[in-house]
């Protein structure tokens, strides 16, 4: 019948709108793409295996001892040496200076010294690439020392992690299902101006003149949302697998429910921010408050332990820390819906969603119609 | 039988009266046209008609439907053209009118609606895109989508250049020769004047005079005002003004210059015989003209308020 109807129209024209808002490319797509990859480059992109550091080495005096060091600094994989023969100590620390070389590496400068020199560039001191090649060198001495005592070493170590999905969790695929929890989220956050510039041009007043059911109107807005949010979940995860080596462990149930509890409590907030808003201007401005806070303060781009204690009950408190948790439940951890953590996260989620659209639709219904248009 | 009747209306906002006791009734195929400055009222009385907001107390019926039991049949029954335009900037033209026509169980096929608005050759375009009188056309265009018997049409030309206007004036007219109802709000006097059926006028919260717009300035004082510009110098201004005086017809008169300012009950008389004067002294007129009174020294003469266009 003519709900039907009316309701076609409504998610047609809705879809046309969004479409043609350029805007919404920009923020809900290209935005979070930017920040993805530019997070990914800086923090995860090129991996560990890919470190290489040029180094210089000086030989001061050439000993069967420092032969051997020499030797051997050529084997180590991460360490590139700039000179296949050793140079002087002058011509090293120039190389130094004009940054043309991370570190020079001065061998023991007499027969009986037994002490390596690193020289960095000031600048460089507290970089990562020279830490990381003191602490090779630090490691290749041990080594080198136990060798000279005729030792075999009694501990080792490997590194590894464990998670409870089926495979080792890397950084990207952490900041990917990150980033895609903060799209949808900031989707929801952003994306009820449209309600404050329908409410300003007097769109709104003018539905109400006509038999139009509003109802209506709102789901199929929703639903035009909810396709934004899986465009972003397919584009952001295309690019993620593919660009950077991401791995997704899926679990379809606990992923929907996440992802459509999300969507709705963050459109709920923005529901929120929109009642209280006169202009657009006041709408973004709650809007960014809201979204910036969260967004270092809910693990999306680091682990939550890495904050400081004292913001821990915070972080514990705002809901786009369980809707990014959500999302990895069903993206990595491939969790099963029969966890109780999983939940106890939703639920408290959900508590801000039926809060924020509470005392929205409390605010909307005292407001004077009259206030609307101007 | 009136199509709108509207009843003792009352709206207070806090301590502000905007409508105190406005009551009307609109015939079928009427223009009815309400004007006031600023602050009049206006606004709310129309939003009360509308049904956007409750009157304190009063009543407003179109036929036998009233807005407590009847809203939506009313809703089908009405077009609006608000004042803001309210139009979907991403959608065109023929989106915008299909969208709304979804909102009824009947509507006008847009194509009538675009032939009606003249917009046939814009159904494409991105409202976006449209110049302001292109898009008030589109905004009544959305009002007639459900061929509604009655149509508000709310300062429809208010910015427009003369142009535009007279185009939107077509379509009142359009909709007038279709037997629609038109209830109009404008700024501008010439507009009404030339338009309506009757006009009424309200000022702070209530009707202060409400007729045809012909009735209306003839209510006004049968004073006119005539002009005479003579081309002897002052001198000869001077002794016609006092000749003029003597006249019974003639209230006062003043001068300035050569130019004489005559203000009389009777014109054509006054004329003839002051032509009569002239002659015999040889003196030659330069100009006369009677100064046409309009709706708006109505409007000034009831509200005490200069119009502001």
């Amino acid at each position: 019948m003519n709900g039907a109807k009316q309701f076609n129209k409504m998610f047609v024209a809705q879809l046309k709108m969004m479409f043609r808002e350029k805007q919404v490319w920009f923020w809900n797509i290209f935005f979070p793409i930017i920040l993805m990859v530019l997070f990914m480059i800086i923090f995860a992109g090129g991996g560990d295996d890919d470190f290489k550091a040029t180094i210089a080495v000086s030989e001061p005096v050439q000993t069967a001892a420092s032969e051997q060091l020499l030797g051997q600094l050529r084997q180590v994989p991460v360490l590139e040496l700039k000179n296949e023969e050793p140079i002087s100590k002058e011509q090293g620390l120039e190389w130094v200076k004009n940054e043309d070389v991370d570190a020079l590496i001065i061998l023991p400068e007499s027969e009986n010294a037994s002490s390596l020199q690193l020289i960095v560039n000031m600048k460089n001191e507290r970089s990562a690439t020279t830490q990381v090649v003191s602490g090779v060198l630090d490691k290749f001495i041990q080594q080198a020392n136990l060798a000279a005592a005729g030792a075999q070493p009694v501990f080792g170590m490997t590194v590894s992690s464990v998670t409870s999905g089926e495979d080792d969790l890397k950084y990207e695929d952490f900041l990917l299902t990150g980033m895609i929890g903060l799209s949808i989220a900031q989707g929801g956050l952003f994306g009820m101006v449209d309600l404050v510039d329908m409410r300003r041009r007097g769109l709104l007043k003018r539905l109400r003149m006509t038999p139009a059911r509003m109802g209506l109107y709102g789901l199929s807005s929703m639903l035009v949302r909810l396709m934004l949010g899986i465009v972003q979940i397919v584009v952001l995860s295309l690019i993620g697998v593919y660009g950077f080596g991401a791995s997704l462990h899926i679990n379809i149930f606990s992923l929907a429910i996440a992802f459509f509890g999300g969507a709705l409590v963050f459109n709920a907030m923005g529901y929120l921010f929109s009642s209280f808003s006169k202009t657009i201007e006041a709408y973004m401005g709650m809007a960014n408050i809201a979204s910036m806070l969260m967004m270092f303060l809910s693990g999306v781009f680091f682990p939550l332990e890495s904050l400081p204690v004292w913001l821990q009950p915070v972080t514990q408190a705002l809901p786009l820390t369980y809707f990014v948790d959500g999302m990895r439940d069903g993206l990595i951890y491939a969790e099963s819906v029969t966890n109780g953590a999983f939940w106890l996260g939703m639920g408290i989620m959900a508590l801000w969603g039926v809060a924020s659209f509470l005392v929205g639709a409390q605010v909307y219904k005292t407001k004077s119609i009259s206030e609307e248009a101007r | 039988m009136p199509v709108l009747e509207v009843n003792h209306l009352h709206k207070t906002f806090g301590a502000v009266t905007a409508v105190e006791d406005i009551s009307f009734s609109v015939e079928a195929g009427e223009i009815f046209t309400i004007i006031g400055p600023n602050g009049a009222g206006k606004t709310t009385t129309l939003e009360m008609i509308e049904g956007l907001q409750m009157p304190d107390r009063g009543s407003v019926a179109f036929g036998s439907l009233d807005w407590k039991r009847n809203a939506d049949q009313i809703k089908m029954t009405i077009g609006v053209q608000p004042q803001s335009g309210a139009l979907f900037d991403l959608l065109t033209v023929e989106e915008n009118l299909d969208l709304f026509a979804s909102f009824y169980p009947k509507a006008t096929p847009t194509a009538t609606v675009l032939e009606m608005i003249n917009m046939t050759d814009q159904r494409n375009k991105h409202v976006k895109k449209l110049s302001g009188g292109q898009r008030q056309r589109l905004a009544i265009g959305l009002a007639m989508i459900n061929d509604p018997t009655v149509i508000f049409l709310d300062e429809p030309t208010t910015g427009l250049d003369p142009q535009a206007r007279r185009n939107i004036w077509d379509i009142i007219l359009k909709l007038k020769g279709l037997g629609k109802t038109t209830i109009l709000t404008t700024h501008y006097m010439e507009e009404a004047e030339k338009l309506s059926d009757r006009v009424c006028i309200v000022d702070q919260g209530k009707i202060v005079s409400l007729d045809t717009p012909a009735a209306l300035i003839d209510r006004l004082t049968k004073e006119r005002e005539v002009r005479l510009s003579l081309m002897d110098g002052e001198k000869a201004a001077e002794v016609t003004e006092q000749m003029a005086l003597l006249h019974p017809a003639v209230v006062r008169a003043n001068r300035e210059g050569p130019t004489l300012k005559i203000w009389t009950t009777q014109p054509e008389e006054t004329l003839y015989d002051l032509f009569g004067f002239t002659k015999d002294r040889g003196f030659r007129v330069e100009q006369i003209s009677i100064r046409e009174m309009s709706l708006e020294d109505v409007f000034i003469a009831f509200t005490g308020k200069e119009w502001r266009d």
